[in-house]
């Protein structure tokens, strides 16, 4: 994979530094300025534009977003994944405080798992369909230099599979032979096996049935407590979100529009789309009529001028086509990209 | 009356060969009329492997049931003439869940409108037909001149998907079957598409069998609600109470499983299922029992008969068996027809 890293921009709204006061106490991971593009035919795609945000130890992290938001391709990013035509054009991805893109490819190798572990969308597709399950992890523990004894293996790996809620035995049985719901926590098992301090779960239960989905989601969440550590839950269900994190970072077109604690989110969003999204959810409560948000997003190979959301946004105003909202501190705790947070129309 | 469309106890089953795994029973004796006038959404809700897609498959004939029949104006689907078959397939349309893989690649969208328009003999002139091709498309909310002329890989998977509302639009059936029409479109679009299709039902008539593994959107569009389990009724009624009071520990055990997008109400953790249901192992009762934190000794013995709850609903469980078994033929008799009233009469 290639890596570049440029230092300067003539990108006129990079001068300004990203504004770092959603202090995060404990950060484990800190996000600056990450840009990732995909190089297409018709041209460059931006897909991550400019993301900032910071991990507290032991917080759980929702970005929500939809279909081409760039949500899964900061997850890629941030693994250091993104495989040709996309490139991490620039940022610093601070884990532990050591830069990840900074990294060589082997180093980068031995963070993966270790430190940063993936949980990904689909089961079926991440775990290799020829391998028992705990050769899987076994795999995992050997390219990781972990070297243990045959007993040791075992009592860890049922150790590891009882922490997710399967039994010992399942461990050696092939991903066919395993329910959609236990494939997805057999990759949990895998994820957490060597105690990583961040865990990525890229739309973990999309394949899954709700009732499955509810037992993945605490299988999930338990051994987050258990091991400790930070998650960043990516996913388009606003629903996921409200039950999961603790805080949340909506996407639109490769940008973070609004990051602030879940509760404030709901009760009160601040960014336009923020609100027009929220309004669009079907409730359980009552039937009333249904609202979508006009308009589609933007094409990623030519941005509109100035706020991303600005052709579908009700409060747009001449401003916002020509300058690009920064994502900056509007309530205590809370950041907005948006120009009228505090203008009423 | 004739039913426009009414499956007769069908029964579907996959495999279970001589030499394979035993069958899968994928719908279970089911039967159920749909009468198009007055127009209703009737929505059927399912996990994966619930029988669902089966059962649309079933109602629009494109897999013949293993007993029972489905009957297209009281005739069976499979002893239709020539004539009657166009007439079912125009007037029973289907809106599938992928909407990439419903185009042709090689021809721009104008032709999924022309052609069922040139083919049923919709409109009597070229001029005519593009005409009511651009009224289609503006009551989706898509913007003819950006629409006509494209390949499908110029629109977005939403646009695509309206796109098969407008053509159903176009053709005037008077049956849609939608299986997750809207399950692969993003949220903001998602209530456009399912307002669309409630406003052919209160415009233009058409009835309408949502089927969808999501209870939420199924109770927004719905005027009723048939919560399947394994290719069996676990409940059925108006999607008021269903949704409101669900009876059957499998409703309540889907509706505890929605994560709701308010972060003040918890997500109730699962209720463990009762040691009978545990315990069981080979029998012919209830198919939920296992799963059941309700499940009683009777549960294990035969599978429960539908208990009418009350007017409009009905449940197959045993904590209901005081209740009356329903005596109708099929589970519309508790049905309510769409709260809007029947729409103008078209055609």
């Amino acid at each position: 994979m290639t890596r570049t890293i440029t230092t300067h921009s003539s990108d006129a709204s990079e001068h300004q530094a990203p504004d770092r006061m959603d202090s995060v106490p404990e950060a484990v991971l800190d996000v600056q300025n990450l840009h990732v593009y995909y190089q297409t035919s018709g041209g460059r795609v931006s897909a991550v534009n400019g993301v900032s945000f910071a991990l507290g130890r032991k917080e759980v992290l929702g970005l929500v977003g939809e279909s081409g938001s760039g949500k899964s391709t900061i997850a890629m990013a941030l693994l250091r994944l993104i495989k040709s035509p996309g490139k991490i054009e620039r940022g610093q991805v601070l884990l532990n405080g050591r830069d990840l893109l900074a990294l060589s490819e082997d180093e980068m190798r031995l963070v993966r798992l270790a430190e940063l572990a993936m949980v990904a969308q689909g089961a079926m597709n991440s775990l290799n369909p020829v391998m028992r399950v705990r050769d899987q992890i076994i795999d995992a523990w050997k390219d990781h230099d972990v070297e243990l004894r045959g007993s040791e293996i075992d009592e860890r790996i049922s150790m590891l599979m009882q922490r997710v809620g399967l039994r010992a035995e399942d461990a050696r049985r092939y991903p066919h032979e395993l329910s959609g719901g236990m494939k997805q926590r057999a990759v949990i098992a895998i994820a957490i096996s060597l105690r990583p301090s961040v865990i990525i779960a890229d739309e973990p239960t999309s394949a899954l049935d709700v009732v499955v989905q509810r037992q993945v989601f605490d299988t999930l969440q338990q051994v987050q407590d258990e091991i400790g550590a930070s998650v960043i839950l990516i996913g388009h269900d606003m629903g996921l979100m409200a039950q999961s994190v603790d805080r949340l970072g909506v996407m639109y077109a490769g940008e973070i529009v609004e990051l602030s604690p879940v509760r404030d989110v709901f009760r009160n969003p601040l960014h336009p789309y923020t609100r027009l999204l929220i309004a669009s959810l079907p409730s359980l409560d009552k039937k009333g009529a249904l609202r979508g948000i006009p308009g589609m997003p933007p094409s990623l190979l030519t941005r509109p001028p100035g706020c991303p959301f600005q052709p579908r946004c009700p409060m747009a105003t001449a401003l916002c086509e020509s300058e690009a909202p920064l994502l900056s501190l509007k309530r205590p705790n809370r950041m907005v990209a948006c120009h009228h947070v505090d203008t009423q129309l | 009356m004739t039913a426009l469309l009414e499956a007769v106890q069908i029964t579907k089953t996959f495999g279970g060969g001589i030499f394979q795994a035993p069958a899968t029973l994928a719908v279970d004796n089911f039967s159920l009329r749909i009468e198009g006038e007055p127009p209703a959404i009737t929505a059927v809700v399912g996990e994966s492997g619930s029988g669902k897609t089966t059962l649309a498959r079933l109602l629009l004939g494109e897999i013949a049931p293993t007993s029972g029949a489905v009957h297209y104006l009281g005739k069976d689907l499979t002893k239709l003439s020539r004539k009657e078959r166009k007439a079912f397939r125009r007037d029973v349309q289907v809106i599938f869940q992928d909407p990439y893989e419903v185009y042709n690649p090689f021809y721009t969208v104008d032709h999924v409108l022309t052609m069922p328009a040139r083919k049923f003999g919709l409109s009597k002139s070229k001029s005519e037909t593009s005409e009511s091709i651009r009224q289609a498309l503006t009551a989706v909310g898509l913007r003819p001149d950006e629409t006509l002329g494209r390949y499908p890989h110029q629109l977005s998977g939403g646009q695509r998907q309206r796109l098969m509302v407008a053509r159903a639009l176009l053709i005037q059936p008077r049956v849609i079957i939608a299986d997750e029409p809207v399950s692969m479109v993003d949220a903001s679009l998602r209530a456009t598409i399912l307002d669309n299709l409630k406003s052919l039902t209160r415009e233009f008539g058409v009835s309408i069998l949502y089927i969808t593994h999501d209870l939420v959107t199924a109770y927004q569009i719905s005027d009723n609600i048939i919560v399947l389990y394994r290719g069996s009724i676990a409940e059925a009624g108006h999607a008021e109470p269903v949704v409101q009071q669900p009876q059957h520990p499998y409703t309540q055990l889907l509706m505890h499983s929605i994560p709701l997008p308010d972060p003040d109400r918890t997500w109730p953790r699962e209720q463990q299922s009762s040691e009978i249901g545990k315990l069981a192992t080979n029998f012919a009762g209830c198919k939920f029992a296992r799963r059941c934190p309700h499940a009683m000794d009777v549960c294990l013995e035969r599978h429960p008969a539908l208990f009418q709850t009350g007017p409009d609903r009905v449940s197959a469980c045993y904590l209901y068996q005081d209740s009356p078994e329903l005596t109708a033929r099929s589970i519309d008799a508790v049905f309510a027809t769409s709260e809007a009233g029947p729409g103008p009469v078209t055609n």
